[in-house]
């Protein structure tokens, strides 16, 4: 007997995070690239970027210490840290950001009406908002991803844990009337990160490895003295 | 019309994917979607994934291809893959932009008005062939082709083409490797690259060796790198990169050692010396002897006042190297670039015969690649064989220029006056698929396929601890009037009598490679029939052996010479050393066509869609610099402007530019953008590899007075500065 509710599996609902080791991050930036391609994120041009409104779900920020010769450079990639807590979510007029139950915070693309609230309340900045339709010179666009929608002018868009990666693997485990297995779902930039600096994976379950890695005394939330609950944990960077 | 919904599909991926195909060349592509899954099983909606080798950097990574109704629409690394283990680099998922690239070659063309202007008219492939052919024909002996590395099948093609028109190929690929393969070679014996086992390493020393930029396979070493840091349960491996610039590689060091350009192999023989008089050293007795002697040649104090590094560092450093469990040394990137690369990489391959690590876990091992592959038996070259090619044209005793997917305008410094051989040559002929600065050029371009419409292998030279070739295969339709290069080849060879018509007798080029592959598998003892043995072969993208023991290394070569750098220009009126660095996403100007490598921010200055130069804090203070303000670069050789970028990880004697922009032609997203730092060096060259010392040219710089339009991406999407304390948007 299969169950009813994808997010009703034999254990326990799920509750997806990530956990991203900066000391194995080396900044090569295969995530970011892996991200667009997945995603269908539009390609901006020179002169939107320079305006600050390209699109970047995931970044990497890059932080300068010291002078020389003792200058420092550290990484840290960005993305949306799917707060359970969200600023985002209570201030949208129209219930476009809302947090799915399996902990996902969700933004509903055919509710947004482009207020950017969101926007303006999220403490990562990691929501974008399309000021202009997105436009790719032909054939570039033969490569879009059907099952992610393209977003118009106007819209607010996100991370999304690629949540049309996460759908299709609860749907099999679902119908093979079983959890999701560690490791069975990767987003893109998990996928692609060559040092495994990214893991993705079930916080309930206590044997998966986001859930050990959340446990490291490495940890750290983003800005965690806001309280705003991530469900992306950091390990600091050993030196 | 009566169309069922599966044949409607058909149709408009024919028309979308192939309106102009040609006759009858590649039947076997013409088919909606190719290979492996009969109709019944090509269901909309539902993605089929196809292995292949990726083609956009030389390290051939394997990959898979999520395709649907006949269309690219992601990859991803190959999982089964030994090099790269399932991930993938950034170029290599943006290789869908050069599949699907507007600018694309689009059918075969002639040159229309004078040469270089850059106009062109369609001719049809029978045409174009024969006039290639004739040309060839016309000028026996007189061929001269400039091919990227190509590998196995199509390597031994093009190898036995050459060779039986009497004319010459060159595998060329600009890069800052060659002195770390020749140091390879002239140091152990060996041709290929050992492994270098980052992973399991406890201390590693770099001497500039970017291995998460672009050294040999950034993705390979990627993997390992994670591993070696995060990987094990207690140990965490160090890590100290030691160059001028602090690259992306040297910001994931523990340790920084910002030397003076061109001095590395002198520093790594202050290491050596210091292991040995400590006593440290772990030698065969055939070694003691011939290692003091080396290295009781230098004087220490000397060595500290060249390198920049002092001597009490040094000492720490030959401590911490010889004391660790598993160190390993690996050089290369700006300190391969120099006059003296490749002694440079010989003295550092020195420090892993001292501490004893080759064929130990954690240092360098050599393992046998796969044998019996044919690759032909044309050689790599570095840039000094072009500039002997631009003598034989000069001497007339060449006249035909073929160029295989190389851009010799591009990556060559003018100072080269390789543009000689574009004015001398009779007939020029492109095979690329986009119209680079150099196919810009042709007479006749017959565009190839994009790998990912075409079919290829690719033979692993070392790096992987198994024997791996790669196979690659057509993942959608062509998408234009394009033909593999391959069958272009077998279809001139059959216009000569003889010898060179006899022995490439295939009928197209993946006859050729089915037959390469049924006597290589043969030959492994693999005992299926060819047929099912071809099939699973596509499917796993390849074939990998078992892991062998390290090949034991008997000749330990110490550097024939150890000397620091020569550099172009003297030091009063050119005070800065100058490094053009390949960019991580743009390499030599590869991924320049790629919307999404333009826009990919670099990781240190979060700079796109340009140029820029990087400058010291101090010495943009000092000259009152600020980020954005436009700077000129001049060399002995010319000059460039830019804007510039104040960057803390650079000695204030250094200016670094990258390499991948500036191009004249390469399509709408590349052309007339930023500038090439490559225009402005000195024709010097690595003498034992031949390599260009992109190094060695001394530069000053001078202000504009003008404001550039450098766009970083320091900004938060909502256009506020996001380090407001940083000095306007320093980078």
């Amino acid at each position: 007997m299969n169950y009813t509710d994808q997010n009703a599996p034999p254990g326990g609902p799920y509750q997806w995070g990530m956990a991203v080791d900066l000391d194995r991050c080396t900044g090569c930036e295969a995530c970011v690239v892996a991200c667009h391609a997945e995603n269908n994120i539009r390609i901006s041009g020179e002169e939107e970027v320079a305006e600050g409104r390209q699109i970047n779900w995931i970044r990497i920020e890059r932080y300068w210490e010291g002078e020389y010769p003792n200058a420092k450079l550290k990484f840290m990639p960005v993305l949306c840290q799917h707060c359970g807590n969200a600023p985002c979510e209570p201030v949208c007029p129209v219930y476009a950001a809302y947090h799915t139950p399996d902990g996902l915070n969700a933004q509903v693309y055919n509710r947004c009406v482009g207020v950017r609230y969101c926007g303006n309340n999220c403490p990562y900045s990691v929501r974008y908002f399309n000021w202009f339709e997105p436009h790719w010179d032909e054939p570039l666009n033969a490569q879009l991803n059907p099952d992610v929608t393209v977003r118009s002018v106007g819209v607010m868009e996100k991370c999304t844990f690629c949540v049309q990666r996460i759908r299709a693997a609860q749907q099999t485990a679902q119908e093979e009337n079983r959890r999701v297995r560690d490791g069975e779902i990767t987003p893109a930039c998990v996928q692609s990160c060559p040092t495994e600096a990214l893991v993705f994976g079930d916080r309930n379950d206590p044997d998966s490895r986001v859930a050990k890695l959340m446990k490291n005394d490495r940890g750290f939330k983003l800005l965690g003295s806001l309280g705003t609950n991530p469900a992306i944990t950091y390990l600091r960077r050993e030196k | 019309m009566d169309l069922k919904r599966r044949d409607f599909l058909k149709v408009i991926g024919a028309t979308a994917a192939g309106s102009l195909l040609p006759g009858c060349a590649n039947v076997e592509t013409r088919k909606l979607i190719p290979y492996l899954l009969p109709d019944d099983e090509i269901v909309p909606g539902v993605a089929n994934w196809y292995a292949s080798v990726c083609r956009e950097c030389e390290a051939g990574c394997g990959i898979i291809v999520r395709v649907m109704e006949g269309r690219a629409k992601k990859i991803e690394g190959n999982p089964t893959h030994p090099l790269n283990q399932g991930k993938l680099c950034a170029m290599g998922q943006a290789s869908l932009q050069g599949l699907y690239n507007p600018d694309r070659i689009r059918g075969p063309l002639q040159r229309d008005g004078k040469r270089g202007e850059g106009k062109f008219k369609p001719i049809s492939w029978d045409d174009g062939i024969a006039r290639w052919v004739s040309e060839l024909q016309k000028r026996p002996g007189g061929a001269v082709m400039i091919s990227r590395p190509a590998s196995g099948t199509l390597a031994r093609l093009f190898s036995e083409f050459m060779r039986g028109i009497s004319g010459e190929l060159l595998f060329y690929h600009p890069s800052e490797d060659a002195p770390v393969r020749t140091a390879n070679r002239l140091g152990f014996g060996i041709d290929f690259l050992p492994e270098y086992d980052l992973a399991n390493a406890t201390y590693l020393l770099s001497f500039g060796a970017p291995f998460v930029d672009h050294w040999l396979s950034p993705v390979h070493f990627g993997i390992a790198y994670g591993q070696m840091r995060q990987g094990r349960p207690t140990v965490r491996g160090e890590f100290v990169q030691v160059e001028p610039r602090l690259s992306l590689t040297a910001a994931s060091a523990d340790q920084w050692i910002p030397i003076r350009p061109g001095t590395e192999g002198l520093l790594a023989v202050g290491v050596g010396q210091i292991i040995l008089s400590e006593r440290r050293a772990r030698l065969g007795k055939g070694d003691q002897k011939r290692f003091e002697d080396f290295y009781t040649r230098f004087s220490l104090d000397q060595i500290a006042a060249q390198t920049e590094v002092p001597r009490k560092e040094m000492i720490r450093l030959a401590r911490e190297f010889s004391t660790a469990a598993a160190p390993l040394a690996i050089g290369g990137g700006i300190a391969a670039v120099q006059t003296n690369g490749t002694d440079t990489m010989m003295a550092i391959n020195a420090l892993n015969i001292l501490v004893g690590n080759l064929g130990q876990p954690g240092g360098i091992r050599f393992f046998q690649p796969a044998q019996d592959f044919s690759s032909g038996e044309a050689a790599m070259v570095a840039e000094q064989a072009l500039a002997d090619v631009r003598g034989e044209f000069k001497q007339g005793s060449r006249s035909v220029l073929m160029l295989y997917q190389s851009n010799p305008l591009f990556t060559l410094p003018p100072s080269m006056k390789f543009g000689d051989v574009f004015d001398q040559a009779a007939f020029i002929v492109s095979f690329s698929p986009f119209m680079d600065d150099s196919t810009a050029m042709a007479d006749l371009i017959l565009p190839d396929h994009f790998f990912l419409e075409s079919w290829g292998d690719y033979a692993q030279a070392g790096i992987t601890p198994v024997p791996v070739v790669g196979l690659g295969q057509p993942v959608v339709n062509p998408l234009y009037d394009t033909r593999p290069v391959g069958d272009l080849f077998l279809i001139a060879a059959r216009q000569y009598e003889g010898a060179l018509k006899a022995r490439l007798s295939w009928k197209d080029f993946k006859s050729m490679m089915e037959a390469q592959w049924k006597s290589f598998l043969n030959r492994q003892g693999v005992n299926q029939p060819f047929e099912a043995a071809w099939i699973e072969r596509l499917q796993q993208g390849g074939w990998w052996g078992a892991q062998g023991k390290p090949i034991s290394v008997s000749k330990r070569e110490l550097p024939p010479s150890v000397a620091s750098a020569r550099f172009e220009g003297d030091e009063k009126t050119f005070p800065f050393y100058f490094y053009p660095f390949p960019s991580m996403n743009l390499h030599y100007g590869q991924g320049a066509n790629r919307p999404w490598l333009q826009e990919l921010p670099d990781t240190a200055t979060t700079a796109v869609w340009g140029s820029w130069v990087e400058i010291n804090t101090k010495t943009a203070a000092r000259m009152g610099i600020h980020t954005g303000d436009v700077v000129r670069v001049i060399s002995p050789f010319g000059q460039i402007e830019a804007p510039a970028v104040i960057y803390p990880g650079l000695r204030p004697d250094l200016i670094s530019v990258p390499i991948g922009q500036g191009h004249t032609a390469y399509g709408r997203y590349a052309k007339g953008r930023g500038v090439n730092p490559l225009s402005i060096l000195a024709p010097l060259f690595d003498e034992r590899s031949g390599s260009l010392a992109a190094g060695g040219t001394r530069v000053r710089i001078e202000k504009t007075g003008k404001q550039g339009n450098l766009v970083l991406v320091d900004q938060t999407a909502e256009g506020k500065k996001r380090a407001p304390e940083g000095e306007r948007g320093e980078a």
